[in-house]
């Protein structure tokens, strides 16, 4: 902490001192991700961006740095800081079989995912790995393979469990033809979760890891019960994600509001960890002057990170779905102002 | 000899980097005065020259200001009482 001392002589050399400490906040990471985990590279370049988001699933079998995905690698080596949302949730490949396969000379075989998530009524749910196949133990080999990929990487990385807990809860779940309500997925998810923290953990990671959970945020009861202090002594993040679908939204409303809840709700360990944000994003239909949203971003963050409470670290703009950014040189251009000021420079 | 007295106050206390920083040094000495003197010639039928005015400190005072983390910090205002700085967090 900085300290600044101010001296007051006079003329016979009789002086008086008197010092203030004072604080300042690490740089706010600012951070992009591009529509189908597309290279964001060329979007990038000449800009103050030091994060990226990424998604793979578990069931793939390319997931560091990915399938053909070799600008993983660069932009990790040139100091950008990764956050990978790995998923239980499968993609939707054709095959959602049993899978086997080697992992560094171990044959391994993984049942089909045997958990539907995201029962949103009307839609087709989406496979995904049960959290009883985790704990279970039927799962390790999925782990095993991404741990020898991340191994090749050289750097340390942020492993985001799941995007949102929340999303993918919100209608319940159903694993091996049982069904079970938000709550009860949301206390099945943070033991499956803490089994697979645990797993990476005993076998040794990179200096520069860290792990996370994935929530959207919008759920204050759901944000409370997936992050107890037993699970936040094990991540070293927090994170929500943050969307401006309304012309009313402001940039300090929508970023606080998962943030008011937790400084309510969470105990001292989740509050000591700072904030990465997966996903920002302002929807251009309710809001057509995208960059002006987003020029109100940084004084926004600016002050929360004043307040009392965890620090947001990182924000990582998410140029896809409800965050398409149109027109895209308009609103990467914005994107490269906002994150050209403080507190991100 | 009297000894100065000083007080300094930051507020906020907590800055993103690049957000201008504000310090606020009161002070005072008991034997910190401003005297002016002002001089006018007179001749014997009562002519009056113009006043002239020359301004003396007593026992004057230097505010300086370190920061032990580089930091420079400049002063935008004094007015002997009360000064402010301004350094770039």
């Amino acid at each position: 902490m900085p300290r600044v001392t101010v001296t007051v002589r006079d003329s016979t050399s009789g002086a008086a001192t008197a010092s203030v400490a004072y604080t300042v906040l690490p740089r706010v990471l600012g951070g992009y991700y591009l529509s189908g985990g597309a290279d964001p590279t060329a979007d990038m370049a000449g800009g103050n961006f030091r994060s990226l988001t990424q998604y793979r699933s578990f069931a793939d079998a390319y997931i560091f740095p990915g399938y053909q995905r070799p600008w993983l690698i660069t932009l990790g080596r040139s100091g950008v800081q990764l956050n990978m949302v790995l998923e239980l949730k499968h993609y939707g490949a054709p095959d959602t079989g049993p899978q086997t396969f080697t992992v560094d000379g171990v044959r391994y075989t993984v049942p089909a995912p045997a958990m539907t998530i995201q029962q949103r009524p009307g839609t087709v749910w989406p496979k995904a790995y049960g959290y009883g196949q985790v704990i279970a133990g039927q799962c390790d080999g999925l782990f095993a393979r991404a741990l020898s990929q991340y191994l090749t990487m050289g750097f340390g990385v942020n492993i985001q469990l799941a995007s949102e807990l929340d999303t993918d809860h919100e209608f319940g779940t159903t694993e091996a033809g049982k069904a079970y309500t938000w709550a009860e997925s949301d206390a099945r998810a943070v033991r499956a979760v803490t089994y697979i923290i645990d797993w990476f953990t005993a076998k040794g990671l990179p200096q520069g890891s860290s792990f996370s959970v994935g929530l959207g945020g919008f759920d204050r009861a759901c944000f409370r019960r997936t992050h107890p202090e037993t699970l936040m002594d094990r991540l070293d993040f927090l994170q929500w994600n943050v969307y401006a679908t309304s012309a009313s939204h402001t940039a300090l409303e929508r970023f606080r509001r998962t943030k008011d809840w937790a400084v309510a709700d969470l105990g001292p360990v989740a509050l000591s960890r700072p904030v990465l944000i997966a996903e920002w994003g302002v929807r251009v239909a309710e809001i057509p002057d995208q960059a002006a949203w987003i020029a109100t971003v940084p004084p926004a963050i600016a002050w929360l990170n004043a307040e009392r409470g965890p620090l947001i670290a990182r924000t990582n703009y998410f140029n896809s779905g409800w965050g398409t950014l149109r027109p895209k040189a308009t609103g990467l251009a914005a994107l490269r102002s906002a994150y050209a000021r403080p507190p991100y420079s | 000899m009297a000894a100065p007295t000083v007080n300094v106050s930051m507020d906020p206390t907590t800055y993103s980097p690049g957000e201008p920083m504000l310090l606020t040094v009161n002070y005072a000495d008991p034997d910190n005065q401003r005297l002016t003197v002002t001089v006018t010639v007179a001749d014997a039928r009562g002519n009056r020259s113009a006043p002239v005015s020359v301004t003396a400190v007593i026992d004057p005072l230097t505010v300086t200001v370190a920061d032990d983390s580089g930091r420079t910090w400049s002063r935008v205002s004094d007015n002997g009482a009360v000064a402010v700085f301004r350094a770039v967090a």
